[in-house]
């Protein structure tokens, strides 16, 4: 991977992200109903809705709104938030760690259970365990989050019966063992969404690599049963299941809203929720913009990834 | 010389056990259709420091075998009797965990293709310690160092360098290498081969094979060589034992075999081995006239792509390189145009300018009318002058029925009228001597060579004036292989259709052709009519490749 290539993948993001904010910004101004309007509430007098729609820029062309906006954010600044009277940066990086922490708790735990799964399933190929493995993760991904929620809730976290809350958010910084306790339901929701499509993977895969040439070979070396599979079948068998995983990261994102709204998880996806059903213009397009570049980079890295999995991808 | 050096040995060593013997042992696979047989009653013995062929054709069993010796069957293979004994021991009776000390130890093996049987993400350098390490306990740093000196053995140069390399880094000879120095690493009794240089260039087959020679003479190790290919096995081992349908036919030294081969099958095998003294091809017209001429062709692969162009417009020029560079040749109405040269010289491109399926450069005329580009080949251009591909499985839609694939050029061109069409494909179908009823059929339910002479009648329905076979006969069997060609003489025969014969296979294409053509590295580097082809002043190249082929039958058996 020379640093050439690097560079053109990140202007490349870069244009995208340029693309995005003209999509946002073209969307939340052709919503209909005046901000100043929805701020200052129906009866508010022409003078007053004329003065806040000078402090909101609004009255000057779209196009030199759009560049101030653009301005700011190059500076680091979204804006503030029209109801919370806070800025953007503030209120939505608050709720982007903790949607971090949820996001990556669920990643890290579809990949410690689903790759071992797939390896599983690939190794028992035709027999009941790799029937019983297909069915528990298409079981898995055929339930809506708000089922596989609420079915966890019921058996984990009703009253006098589950070990877990049933919802809430502890920082783990605060209470480590609080916080493992209250991340579990929602990050398992969204993991068991996504088992099936890594282990899947890796066992489709898994089984190409174990019927390959170069396995028969390793075998007919006389090395271990366990390093024909660990070294020579495993690695080789990770790339597809690295771009679904970095595929699925945009699922998450939009996983995540309903998630956190079922487990009360202060994040991204109920600020956007609360932005949403107020008009929150700023905040809107910053979580939004948000979003678009968190896509945009982990495809960057599962690239990256691959290229590390593979001596042969090169790009150039 | 070496054979009946270590023959000799062999001789002298006969009181001990010997490598390898297989004795009255047969193998079934279980199928849908019942048990069928793979091996009957095999016997096969390998005496230490003997190297035994066993050839057939593809299915003939030669590949079950080998993995009967490797006891690594798959899961519906029933072995039905007999015993396979490894230095007088049974290893039949082995447990896999004993198996697994013996192989890659003291069975290794050697695996066709050097590309497919080496991990592309794991150094080569791994790939040979890991066997040390294994079987003979050394550390590391030992397993390294002791990889480095195999390497060494088998005359890489800079062997510490390709330690570092992954696959797609080396070359095939060098990735061939590796796996014959991982074969050697560990004291082996007997190895087993597998085809080891089908998938090679020509010269470098022959290095291999020198190799394999000079380490067999340096270790005293005994072998079994399986091929399909009599003519190259003649040159490397002691016996020979030819395998048909699941039985071995005939069993005998080298000599015995080729100068007096007992069965029926044998002889048929000897026969179709290409002989370049038996001339087979058809006469070409007294007057030679041009067809095609091509001035000065040029490809260029792998240009740079836009975004390069944009950002890193000083390196846009290096991206690529020429897949074919001034290539001037003409093609004679009537005659078969041979064109040799190693995988990457630039053959099949030729064939695809030809055929217009690729942009060139330079020029190609055509009765005196001249085509510069590719868009300016019109649908005329492209029914008077067809291909034929390598593969007929890749060639023939596998949905559409033999009648459909071979009717659709006369429908095209409109060849016949349209009802006709039906008969002049049962017509087409016995020229290529397939049965008219082959029609309803589809491609799967034909042999690969059958598949092929669909391939082919497809491309004479458009009554074309050159026909290009791209290595039409080098994925079948030797047998089936002499078949085609002598239907392509023919049909040559019969149509007065010339022919542009794009091969790997010296020997086939002196049978056929008129005049050779050699490529190597896009450049085409030397041009002569076939009874030159042995004259003083041919170009190097040209006489490398011809030395590096075994030529067998009249002059093997002297």
């Amino acid at each position: 991977m020379s640093r050439g290539y690097l560079i053109r993948r990140l202007l490349a993001i870069i244009l995208v992200l340029a693309i995005v904010t003209l999509a946002v910004f073209a969307i939340t101004t052709i919503l209909p109903g005046n901000a100043a309007i929805m701020i200052l509430g129906e009866y508010a007098t022409p003078d007053a809705v004329a003065a806040l729609e000078r402090q909101l820029h609004l009255d000057q062309p779209w196009y030199m709104q759009y560049l101030s906006w653009v301005a700011g954010i190059l500076h680091g600044d979204f804006g503030t938030s029209l109801r919370l009277s806070q800025p953007v940066t503030q209120v939505v990086g608050e709720a982007f760690l903790n949607s971090a922490m949820l996001a990556l708790t669920a990643l890290a735990a579809v990949i410690i259970v689903a790759i071992p799964l797939g390896v599983l399933a690939a190794l028992k190929r035709g027999t009941v365990i790799d029937l019983a493995i297909g069915l528990f993760s298409y079981l898995g991904t055929a339930l809506p989050e708000f089922v596989t929620a609420t079915l966890l809730l019921v058996f984990l976290a009703a009253p006098n019966v589950g070990p877990f809350p049933a919802g809430g958010f502890v920082a783990p910084w605060e209470d480590l063992a609080g916080f493992a306790a209250h991340v579990i339901l929602p990050a398992a929701t969204l993991g068991l969404i996504l088992l099936a499509h890594v282990s899947r993977q890796v066992r489709s895969e898994m089984s190409e690599v174990l019927a390959s040439d170069y396995v028969r070979a390793a075998r007919l070396k006389g090395l271990s049963e366990r390093r024909v599979i660990w070294r020579h079948t495993l690695p080789n068998s990770l790339a597809p299941a690295v771009a679904v995983i970095s595929l699925d990261i945009g699922y998450l994102l939009g996983g995540i809203i309903v998630v956190e709204e079922i487990f009360a998880w202060p994040g991204l996806g109920r600020v956007l929720m609360y932005a949403l059903e107020n008009r929150d213009l700023p905040v809107i397009q910053a979580v939004t913009l948000l979003l678009a570049a968190i896509y945009a980079l982990s495809n960057l890295v599962s690239d990256i990834i691959i290229a590390k999995l593979d001596p042969r991808v090169r790009y150039a | 010389m070496s054979a009946a050096l270590t023959s000799a040995e062999a001789k002298a060593a006969s009181k001990e056990k010997p490598a390898l013997a297989v004795h009255k042992y047969s193998l079934s696979y279980r199928t849908e259709a019942g048990l069928i047989a793979a091996l009957r009653n095999i016997d096969l013995t390998i005496a230490k420091g003997e190297t035994v062929g066993l050839v057939g054709e593809s299915g003939s069993g030669k590949s079950s075998m080998a993995w009967s010796i490797m006891r690594y069957l798959p899961p519906n293979a029933v072995e039905q009797g007999g015993a396979i004994r490894l230095a007088g021991e049974e290893i039949l009776d082995y447990t896999p965990h004993e198996m697994a000390t013996i192989r890659g130890s003291r069975v290794p093996m050697v695996f066709q293709d050097p590309s497919t049987s080496l991990n592309p993400t794991i150094r080569l350098g791994e790939q040979i310690a890991e066997v040390l390490i294994r079987h003979r306990g050394l550390t590391k740093a030992e397993a390294y160092a002791e990889a480095e000196a195999a390497l060494a053995r088998t005359g890489i140069t800079h062997p510490k360098e390709m330690l570092q390399r992954y696959p797609h880094e080396a070359s095939g000879g060098e990735k061939q290498r590796v796996v014959i120095a991982t074969a050697f690493a560990c004291e082996p009794e007997l190895i087993i081969f597998d085809e080891p240089t089908t998938a090679l260039d020509i010269l470098t087959a022959r290095q291999i094979l020198d190799l394999f020679t000079r380490l067999r003479e340096e270790t005293n190790v005994s072998a079994l060589y399986i091929s399909h290919d009599l003519g190259l096995v003649s040159r490397v081992v002691d016996r020979v034992a030819v395998i048909h349908k699941g039985v071995i036919v005939e069993n005998g030294s080298v000599d015995e075999v080729f100068r007096h081969p007992k069965a029926d099958y044998t002889r048929q095998l000897i026969g179709a081995v290409p002989d370049p003294e038996r001339w087979i091809g058809v006469e070409a017209p007294a007057v030679p006239q041009t067809l095609i001429r091509l001035t000065n062709a040029g490809v260029h692969y792998g240009g740079p792509s836009l975004l390069q162009r944009i950002f890193q417009p000083e390196e846009a020029g290096k991206v690529g390189f020429w897949g074919a560079r001034n290539v001037s040749l003409d093609i004679r109405k009537g005659e078969l145009l041979g064109v040799v040269g190693e995988s990457g010289s630039g053959k099949s491109t030729i064939a695809k300018v030809l055929a217009g399926l690729q942009d060139f450069e330079g020029t190609l005329e055509v009765d005196g009318r001249t085509i510069g580009s590719r868009k300016a080949i019109d649908r005329a251009y492209r029914r008077r002058v067809q291909i034929v591909f390598q593969h007929p499985d890749a060639s023939l839609n596998p949905r559409q029925k033999i009648g459909t694939i071979i009717g659709r050029p006369l429908k095209l061109y409109q060849i016949v009228p349209r009802r006709q069409v039906k008969i002049r494909v049962g017509q087409l179908l016995e020229m290529v001597r397939l049965p008219a009823a082959y029609a309803k059929r589809y491609p799967h339910q034909l042999s690969g060579g059958e598949k092929q002479r669909v391939a082919i009648a497809r491309a004479f329905a458009a009554e074309p004036e050159l026909v290009i076979c791209d290595e039409v006969t080098a994925a079948l069997d030797v047998s089936v292989q002499a078949a085609v060609a002598e239907l392509l003489v023919k049909l040559q025969r019969d149509t007065g259709t010339a022919c542009l014969f794009i091969t790997h296979d010296l020997n086939l294409i002196r049978q056929l052709a008129h005049r050779i053509a050699v490529m190597r590295h896009g450049v085409l580097v030397d041009f002569f009519d076939r009874r030159d082809a042995r004259a003083d002043d041919r170009n190097p190249y040209t006489k490398a490749l011809l030395d590096a082929v075994p030529v067998q039958s009249s002059s093997a058996a002297a």
